[in-house]
């Protein structure tokens, strides 16, 4: 059985513990064992240190990584720009000596050392690369019988594919197939490449035009596809699609935008039979329409 | 017209530290195409603000906001053909308005520092019970000695020993 350290972040924690319970369920069932990361930080977000002090930032990035180097594993995330956020810093470290050094000496004060033998895996590298969508065919009691769905890719999984990649940045693949594997029909649309616009500060600091830019993605779905649901893996991705839904609700008239959206690790526990009350019940668009059929 | 009076043409050795690739720009766009800030208004179009550090137009872009509107998706460090590393551009310019002007530093910071997360990770007691989950996760929250470490680590930074006021606990 592969060992992971399950590193948290913040938003899923604090607002999505749903999503938390739905990983902490459905991976030991596929051979993929959790440990817990005591006393991470945030990763920390590119918003705060890395926007602010870059040897603060890389020195939260090494306390981080060395809680899954002294317990000897990967850490394993949910969240795209936690994710990003690991693999830049650890790569910037193992790039420059001095940095490194400079990185040390501040952990020492914490009685933490960073070494840089802890790689963090985004949970669909795992999914897809480790458990493999065979094993999650057949791992499932429930399948999602044909219903069509689209897929969000997280892009702080694809780009720069130099530090973060394992899927192809031009044409990603896993995640539809990981969708595919629960007996859905995936379906693709222009804007599926594209940023949920989610990350960073787009939605606080240009809220109009980030919701402008919201509603051409689910104009596409809506006009190119019969999605009945979407699939994301990445915490944000999961919030702001939601978000944005209510969001243009509010502005127009009624439930127009109205496509229930799932963490996969939600739609993937649900298949294997554990509770929506516990893997997904926290949502602003209603998931009744498919938790119904299932 | 642009007035090269006031230039600092140094501003590119300060903001990019050592990487220096930003001299490889020659304001092709591709960095702009993918990129969702720039359909906002005022959009980010990371060529301009590139554009605006090989020119030294140092007040300027201290008064320039576009950066902190980025998504952080990275399309366009992936996109670049000259290797500019627009995001870690991106980034450089909101470190260098942080330390010229305090008010830049995101609030965002300053709750990291105090709690270790940027959400009420520890507070979310009773969501965390509905859906079966320990209430306080393993994280920080959950080890206060080891938040005074963190706390005292990070006053040993630069940012956080030049703006003192912003970090009391």
């Amino acid at each position: 059985m592969k060992k992971y350290g399950l590193f948290l972040g913040c938003n899923m924690p604090a607002l999505r513990p749903d999503v938390e319970r739905a990983i902490r369920l459905t991976l030991p069932g596929l051979g993929v064992e959790l440990v817990d990361l005591e006393g991470s930080v945030c990763c920390p977000a590119f918003g705060t240190f890395p926007s602010s002090d870059e040897i603060a930032s890389l020195t939260i990035n090494a306390w981080n990584l060395s809680i899954a180097e002294a317990k000897g594993v990967d850490p394993i995330v949910e969240c795209g720009s936690c994710y990003s956020s690991l693999r830049s810093g650890q790569t910037k470290l193992l790039e420059d000596e001095g940095k490194r050094k400079r990185v040390n000496k501040l952990l020492e004060i914490a009685g933490k050392k960073f070494e840089g033998t802890a790689k963090a895996h985004h949970m669909i590298d795992v999914l897809y690369n480790e458990v493999g969508p065979r094993k999650i065919c057949s791992a499932i009691t429930k399948t999602l019988g044909g219903i069509n769905a689209v897929v969000q890719y997280p892009c702080h999984t694809l780009f720069p594919s130099e530090i973060v990649g394992f899927d192809n940045p031009g044409r990603p693949h896993m995640l539809m197939e990981l969708v595919e594997a629960l007996g859905a029909n995936v379906q693709t649309f222009s804007r599926e490449l594209q940023c949920c616009g989610g990350a960073g500060g787009f939605t606080h600091g240009a809220h109009v035009d980030a919701v402008k830019y919201a509603k051409k993605r689910f104009d596409a779905i809506k006009q190119e596809t019969s999605a009945e649901l979407i699939v994301v893996s990445c915490i944000t991705c999961l919030m702001h699609l939601d978000e944005m839904q209510k969001e243009l609700n509010k502005q127009g008239s009624g439930d127009e935008y109205s496509i229930p959206v799932f963490d996969y690790n939600q739609i993937l526990a649900i298949c294997m039979g554990f509770e929506p009350k516990e893997v997904a019940s926290i949502s602003f668009i209603p998931r009744n329409s498919i938790l119904e059929r299932l | 017209m642009i007035d090269l009076s006031k230039a600092n043409k140094h501003l590119w050795r300060e903001i990019t530290d050592e990487s220096g690739d930003i001299r490889n720009c020659f304001n092709c766009g591709t960095c702009v195409s993918g990129c969702p800030a720039a359909e906002a208004e005022p959009p980010l179009l990371i060529r301009r603000l590139a554009r605006m550090v090989l020119l030294g137009l140092e007040e300027e872009l201290l008064e320039e906001g576009t950066p902190w509107i980025c998504v952080t998706c990275a399309a366009c460090e992936e996109m670049c053909p000259m290797g500019v590393h627009p995001f870690e551009v991106c980034l450089a310019i909101r470190r260098w308005q942080s330390k010229k002007d305090e008010t830049y530093i995101p609030t965002a910071v300053t709750q990291l520092f105090q709690e270790g997360h940027t959400q009420p990770v520890g507070k979310a007691q009773g969501l965390r019970r509905s859906v079966g989950l320990e209430e306080v996760p393993p994280t920080i929250v959950k080890f206060p000695d080891l938040l005074d470490k963190f706390q005292t680590m990070l006053r040993e930074t630069e940012l956080v020993r030049e703006n003192d006021y912003l970090f009391r606990v």
